[in-house]
């Protein structure tokens, strides 16, 4: 608001100066006929908020034509090395929030651009130039924009433009001019699909500047993923208690977590909390949203896990004389967590890319990176670099899942690690055995029997978690 | 192609100055319209009907009834005038994030036009074409009401804008508030609910629909300061299709004509703007 201050009072400097020129007609004209108020650059750096020098951006320049005054003329001038050349100037005359008539050419010489008016603009409007396709000087700096201009009375000096920050080249930058000007690049970027969803200058920018969003999902997600543990399992010991309120509230909050979107969930705490005044960083409420929407799913897991072990180990428990506690954590949980193991990875893995959903709420996570992105650029290829950021962690887990699961399956089938040979050659002599002897026959039905059994036991958890 | 449409085009193109059809082959007719594609012959996605596609969440310019879910606004009654003018039927898509609707319009297949308060930029100018300006933009800050930010201590790390992705409010915030950290959201009805809420301090966006939404649903927020931008909206349509923009223009220079525009913003904003 001090700019308008500002403006105001050298507003009221300009009416007095015009009335000492009334008085006095041998007082030179004030210089402040045309008010500068402001100058600024779009920032022109891929994925980053810089003005690099050297780099085509657009510059907006504005000024407030004062009490009494015509002009008829403006002119910019950049320090050596900015150059407006090649650029094209859009001029809007603002009268108050009106658009004013008032039409202008635009020439552009070096370090120079002139902007002629048809008519002269009067008091109180409002001139906005904006140069787009100029470059300011390649070794960056704090860059000032003078000028003149022209009223009734002559060329007069322009005020100086606060200093516009800008910076030299990057080597990103750098290496996406080398790209832009690659004739491969150009006969890839020709194809549609190709340009649209993999345009190689932009996959090099996303991948620099994607990477802050993607660790802040890791950190959400890993940081969120140890409550949800403990929060499932007292959720889980809770949905199998004997106490008819313990698993009342269990139910009830499994199920509403488990039965209302995570997106609907998110909005209720990012925008319902501070409305209760209570204000919590961003990113550790993403931490909270994501602990408390996984522990519901984990919840489960774990009771159909707990449940999927044999009343036989309850039963050896306590024949032991092991109280529940005991029975739980030394007995029956150990089994449970080998069996949950795989179900757990998937689910932590829905939970990494359930992150993105915090990029509706500002969180500046991976897909937020990738949107600004698109958004500038107007270009899907930031999606495509952001997926591979997500496949980059997801593929080697889901591997990893695969490989547990089998491990898991082999030895409950008491496949165990034996070696394959030996474990085919004892089954064709079993098969042979039959033919023989009944008691092979019999022995064999008993190993399939226990086999079948454990597939089964094995196979619970991982189907109450897809409910 | 739509036979029909033709001839209303061209109907249409005659009452206005010659210059804006701008050799757009004024000299078919309907009835040869029919045969080779005439130059400012124009392809439809779906043949008879114009189709538009949106950002649904940009009152007053667009939004969907709370009751019967269909899109209002003033750019959909724009939108339908203009197909009535072209002789086609309207046909509204689903709404889709903004920053999407340039890519989409780009990419071509799905849509004909763009009709989303977009204001003409050269960026945009770049990617796909963009019909004459129908109506005048501005930009704004918003706040929560009794705040004392100003656009001054709004530059400053600590304080977050939230703009709408992809728009020249983002462009703005990004070049005038170069120190606050700007949260680019899909819809401004997000930004505006979290102003609301006190997850952001201040939103920036185009004037008209700050001003709109605080009066109709945002009471607690409030405007500091309205920005002299001059900008302008424009239809989006793909540079492959030089016909319908040639057509689109012809038929908004009739409804201006006409005192159709005229209308539509008595409606929406209680004036003419």
């Amino acid at each position: 608001m001090s700019l308008r201050k500002r403006s105001e009072r050298r507003g009221a400097v300009a009416i007095v100066t015009t009335l000492m020129l009334a008085l006095s007609l041998a007082m030179p004209t004030s210089a402040l006929a045309l008010t500068t108020n402001k100058a600024t650059a779009r920032p022109n750096e891929d994925g980053g908020s810089s003005v690099i020098g050297g780099l085509d951006t657009r510059l907006t320049w504005e000024g407030t034509v004062e009490e009494g005054e015509e002009v008829t003329e403006v002119t910019l001038m950049l320090p050596d090395d900015g150059t407006f050349d090649g650029a094209t100037t859009k001029i809007t005359v603002l009268d108050g929030l009106k658009r004013a008539k008032l039409e202008g050419e635009a020439v552009a010489n070096g370090s120079q651009l002139t902007v002629t008016f048809k008519e002269p603009a009067t008091a109180g409007y409002l001139l906005r130039l904006e140069v787009e396709g100029m470059r300011f000087p390649s070794e960056g700096g704090d860059i000032v924009v003078s000028g003149s201009y022209v009223n009734q009375a002559g060329e007069q000096t322009l005020a100086d433009s606060k200093p516009i920050k800008t910076i030299a080249n990057t080597p990103l930058q750098a290496l996406v001019a080398q790209l832009d000007e690659a004739p491969w690049v150009q006969a890839w970027n020709s194809n549609p699909f190709l340009g649209m969803f993999f345009k190689p200058q932009l996959l090099a920018t996303a991948f620099a500047t994607l990477v802050p969003g993607w660790l802040l999902c890791l950190l959400i997600v890993v940081i969120a993923y140890p409550f949800a543990i403990v929060l499932g399992l007292v959720f889980a010991l809770m949905k199998i208690s004997k106490h008819r309120l313990l698993r009342f509230i269990s139910t009830l909050y499994i199920n509403v977590l488990r039965g209302t979107p995570l997106f609907l969930q998110i909005y209720i705490m990012f925008f319902g909390l501070p409305m209760m005044n209570i204000n919590i960083d961003n990113n550790v409420l993403g931490v909270i949203v994501i602990a408390i929407n996984a522990s519901a799913y984990l919840a489960e897991i774990f009771r159909a896990g707990i449940q999927s072990i044999p009343q036989g180990q309850y039963e050896a428990a306590s024949s032991l004389g092991m109280n529940y506690f005991q029975t739980m954590f030394s007995i029956i949980l150990p089994q449970t967590i080998r069996r949950v193991i795989p179900t757990v990875t998937s689910d932590f893995i829905t939970s990494y890319k359930d992150t993105s959903l915090l990029s509706s709420v500002g969180v500046m996570e991976l897909m937020m990176f990738a949107k600004n992105l698109t958004s500038v650029s107007g270009n899907m290829t930031p999606y495509v670099a952001a997926a591979i950021f997500y496949l980059v962690v997801t593929l080697p887990l889901i591997k990893v899942v695969s490989i547990v699961e089998e491990r898991i399956a082999n030895s409950e089938r008491g496949g165990g690690p034996r070696p394959k040979g030996k474990n085919a050659a004892k089954a064709a002599e079993a098969s042979n055995g039959a033919k023989l002897s009944g008691l092979a026959v019999h022995a064999q039905a008993l190993d399939d029997e226990h086999a079948y059994d454990s597939a089964m036991g094995q196979m619970t958890p991982s189907y109450a978690s897809e409910v | 192609m739509s036979m029909l449409s033709r001839r209303q085009f061209v109907q249409g193109g005659s009452v206005v100055a010659a210059m804006l059809l701008a050799g757009c082959g004024s000299s078919s007719s309907g009835a040869d319209a029919s045969s080779a594609p005439a130059d400012g012959e124009y392809k439809l996605v779906n043949e008879g009907k114009l189709t538009c596609i949106s950002n649904l969440f940009f009152p007053p310019f667009e939004s969907m009834n709370e009751a019967s879910g269909e899109p209002e606004g003033f750019d959909i009654d724009v939108s339908k005038e203009l197909a009535k003018h072209m002789g086609l039927e309207i046909n509204w898509l689903p709404s889709q994030d903004f920053d999407t609707l340039v890519p989409t319009i780009k990419q071509g297949g799905k849509a004909d036009i763009a009709i989303a308060g977009m204001t003409i930029t050269d960026a945009r100018k770049a990617e796909v074409d963009m019909s004459e300006p129908y109506v005048d933009s501005n930009q704004s800050i918003v706040v929560k009401s009794g705040s004392t930010e100003t656009a001054e201590t709004l530059d400053d790390a600590s304080k977050t804008i939230a703009v709408q992705g992809g728009t020249t409010g983002a462009d703005w915030a990004d070049e005038n508030l170069p120190n606050a950290t700007k949260k680019r959201l899909s819809t401004i009805i997000d930004a505006m609910s979290g102003c609301q809420s006190g997850l952001y301090d201040a939103v920036v966006c185009d004037l008209p629909v700050s001003s709109y939404q605080i009066k109709e649903s945002y009471t607690d927020l409030q405007i500091i300061e309205e920005i002299p931008t001059g900008e302008q909206y424009g239809i989006a349509i793909s540079k492959d299709n030089p016909g319908l923009t040639a057509a689109v223009n012809a038929a908004l220079a009739e409804m201006e004509e006409d005192g159709t525009m005229a209308a539509i913003e008595m409606e929406w904003f209680g004036s003419e703007i």
